[in-house]
């Protein structure tokens, strides 16, 4: 029935000769699992962002004295715009842990290794422009939470002697998270960033293309790209079910954990006259920010923080040992169990510090 | 790359030195700096009520007030009482607006400059008129206190508080003649707490609310139980226009959950037909 379908599906697009010419020819090693489709996930969900994003842009009003409201009224007066900024706001977060498991997926089976070192380099911007992408987003709804956690992050610069406070000033075009912040970050949010995350993913996607898509290193196997799968229908339908997996988890969010996402600072205007008891920032940034506190030299703990988020983005180019499990290499592994683990704890401890 | 990370280190270790601070002075400049908050920081009226100069029945004031309704809505203390709260020599100037601690009889004119509605009622009241023509009448603090005042509400009216100036019968008819109205608006209030809770934006109905609650305790200050009777159904209807969107937003969250479910279930549906389809082919 299911061959019925899909051969007379075939014939009316006229596709076969396509699939048959280019997909079938492009292999994938055997053994891909459902981590080497986190990256098609990523890109599918980049792409949901867009297109809400620019729904969310009509209504939307980059001003002190309407943001709050033009968000309310795509809340409850916009047909079915409530739909869609839900699932912007969760998907944005979906995104920050797609990517984070993709790196960690590549990480576990040193896939960085020469001569991918670009790829993992690119992945790592990527990550770091979703957190920015982020960051500018949760400002424009002008609510308590958006301008408070984001008086708290423009802080975060004057950490640096001499130069801080005018960094901290350019970014907020002030002294304080005003009207003109929010002009700023909107304008990084719509016009700066797209072009910047679609270039480098652009980059990515060639450098994966050329080099292919490395062998998984558990597969007792070890064959080639040569000797694999064809990319269609084998790993393309793995993507496309990962895909209805992705955004069965978005609904499922939006339908049963949407307090999480909207909570009641973020459902109360903006007053820069009132600072709430405890704000915090964003789950993401919660390992971040606890280390800020716990680190009683400001400016040593930015600028630890810049030399792990520097490391992270170089880490190829420091570890370059051969070998390609990492069961065999049990100092790397126990580092990154280290690590993993020093990031959960830094997280559950901002939550509930 | 030893010796790019060492001088690295070692430049991060210096500056850090050079920069460095502790912990509460960190927490309170860097991670947690409020403008707004700022006027807690720097008010010499709170200062000076705190420390061991002022005498100990004034030392209290500041957690008094901390406690209260006004606090949780940013009346600082000079909106008050005037004064210079940033200038600790000039904070108690009257050049600088200080009005002190007034009178008794001028207690309903201190107030009234924000409650300018419950002052009209209350001057009409037979408490007013009482206050006005013998200086010995109730005035606002007889029954909201000065200081840890909290948000009025029905259970201002006891037994207690009335018979010590007279006998409670009338108030109790007031009492009663507030009880179904106060009882909604209790009821709206959660409601609309709730409704904030899961994700809505109540803020129109909120206002409503206030608006309606403010002028329905403006009313009761004339201790009128007969015009509070008449204007009921006013209020009754006013409240039940709020209860209906609130019925609305109620319904409205239930179709956004059955509509997101339905979406759900057919991501699922594609992904188990995506599944099987995968399954037809072999290696």
């Amino acid at each position: 029935m299911l061959q019925k379908v899909k051969d007379r599906v075939g014939e009316s697009i006229g596709c076969c000769g396509l699939l048959q010419g280019k997909l079938r020819e492009y292999k994938v090693p055997k053994g891909v699992n459902i981590l080497y489709t986190l990256g098609i996930v990523t890109l599918i969900a980049y792409m949901v962002q867009a297109v809400s994003g620019y729904f969310l842009l009509i209504y939307y009003i980059p001003h002190p004295d309407h943001a709050f409201k033009s968000i309310q009224e795509i809340m409850n007066v916009v047909p079915f715009g409530w739909l869609l900024r839900m699932m912007h706001i969760v998907i944005s977060n979906l995104m920050v842990v797609i990517i984070l498991l993709h790196l960690v997926s590549i990480f576990v089976m040193l896939a960085y290794k020469k001569p991918k070192e670009l790829t993992w380099v690119a992945g790592v911007c990527l990550l770091f422009i979703t957190l920015i992408f982020c960051l500018s987003g949760y400002l424009l709804p002008w609510s308590q939470r958006s301008l408070w956690a984001t008086t708290i992050v423009t802080n975060i610069p004057t950490a640096f002697p001499i130069i801080g406070d005018n960094i901290a000033n350019v970014l907020r075009g002030g002294e304080n998270v005003s009207g003109i912040t929010l002009s700023r970050f909107f304008a990084l949010h719509v016009a700066f960033l797209p072009p910047i995350f679609l270039s480098i993913v652009g980059f990515h996607v060639f450098l994966v293309k050329q080099m292919g898509l490395s062998s998984p290193p558990f597969n007792a196997q070890g064959e080639t790209a040569a000797e694999g799968y064809p990319f269609y229908p084998y790993f393309l339908l793995k993507q496309v079910f990962m895909i209805m997996v992705f955004f069965s988890v978005v609904f499922f969010m939006i339908t049963f954990m949407q307090p999480f996402f909207i909570q009641e600072a973020a459902n109360t205007p903006a007053d820069p006259f009132k600072t709430p008891v405890h704000i915090k920032p964003e789950w993401y940034f919660l390992a971040p920010y606890q280390m800020f506190k716990i680190i009683p030299n400001k400016f040593f703990g930015v600028s630890l923080q810049i030399l792990l988020a520097a490391v992270f983005l170089l880490w190829p180019f420091f570890e370059t040992k051969e070998g390609k499990n990492i069961f065999k290499r049990p100092w790397l592994f126990a580092f990154f169990i280290l690590v993993l683990a020093a990031w959960l704890a830094l997280t559950v401890w901002g939550k509930y510090s | 790359m030893k010796y790019f990370l060492l001088p690295l280190i070692i430049i991060f270790a210096l500056a850090s030195s050079a920069n460095a601070g502790y912990r509460e002075a960190f927490e309170k400049e860097f991670l947690y700096k409020s403008w707004g908050g700022e006027e807690l920081e720097v008010n010499a009226c709170i200062e000076c009520h705190s420390s061991n100069i002022m005498k100990p029945e004034f030392q209290d004031i500041p957690n008094q007030w901390k406690m209260s309704w006004h606090y949780q809505n940013s009346v600082m203390c000079h909106d008050c009482h005037g004064g210079d709260y940033k200038d600790a020599t000039m904070s108690m100037s009257h050049q600088r607006g200080f009005v002190g601690t007034p009178k008794p009889a001028d207690t309903p004119q201190f107030c009234g400059k924000c409650h300018i509605g419950i002052l009209r009622n209350y001057l009409e009241s037979g408490h007013g008129k009482s206050l006005q023509s013998t200086g010995k009448g109730p005035n606002c603090v007889t029954c909201h206190g000065s200081h840890n005042i909290q948000k009025a509400s029905i259970e201002i009216i006891n037994e207690g508080r009335c018979t010590k100036c007279h006998s409670y019968e009338r108030a109790q008819i007031m009492k009663q003649a507030l009880f179904a109205t106060e009882n909604k608006m209790k009821e709206i209030e959660s409601q609309l707490a709730n409704l904030k809770a899961k994700g809505m934006y109540v803020g129109a109905e909120n206002r409503e609310l206030f608006s309606t609650q403010a002028e329905f305790h403006a009313l009761f200050h004339t201790i009128d139980a007969d015009l509070v009777k008449q204007r009921t159904d006013e209020f009754m209807r006013r409240l039940n226009a709020i209860d209906a969107k609130i019925k609305e937003s109620l319904d409205e969250i239930h179709f956004r959950k059955n509509f997101s479910t339905f979406l759900m279930l057919l991501f699922i549906g594609l992904g188990v037909v995506v599944g099987l389809l995968s399954k037809t082919y072999k290696d």
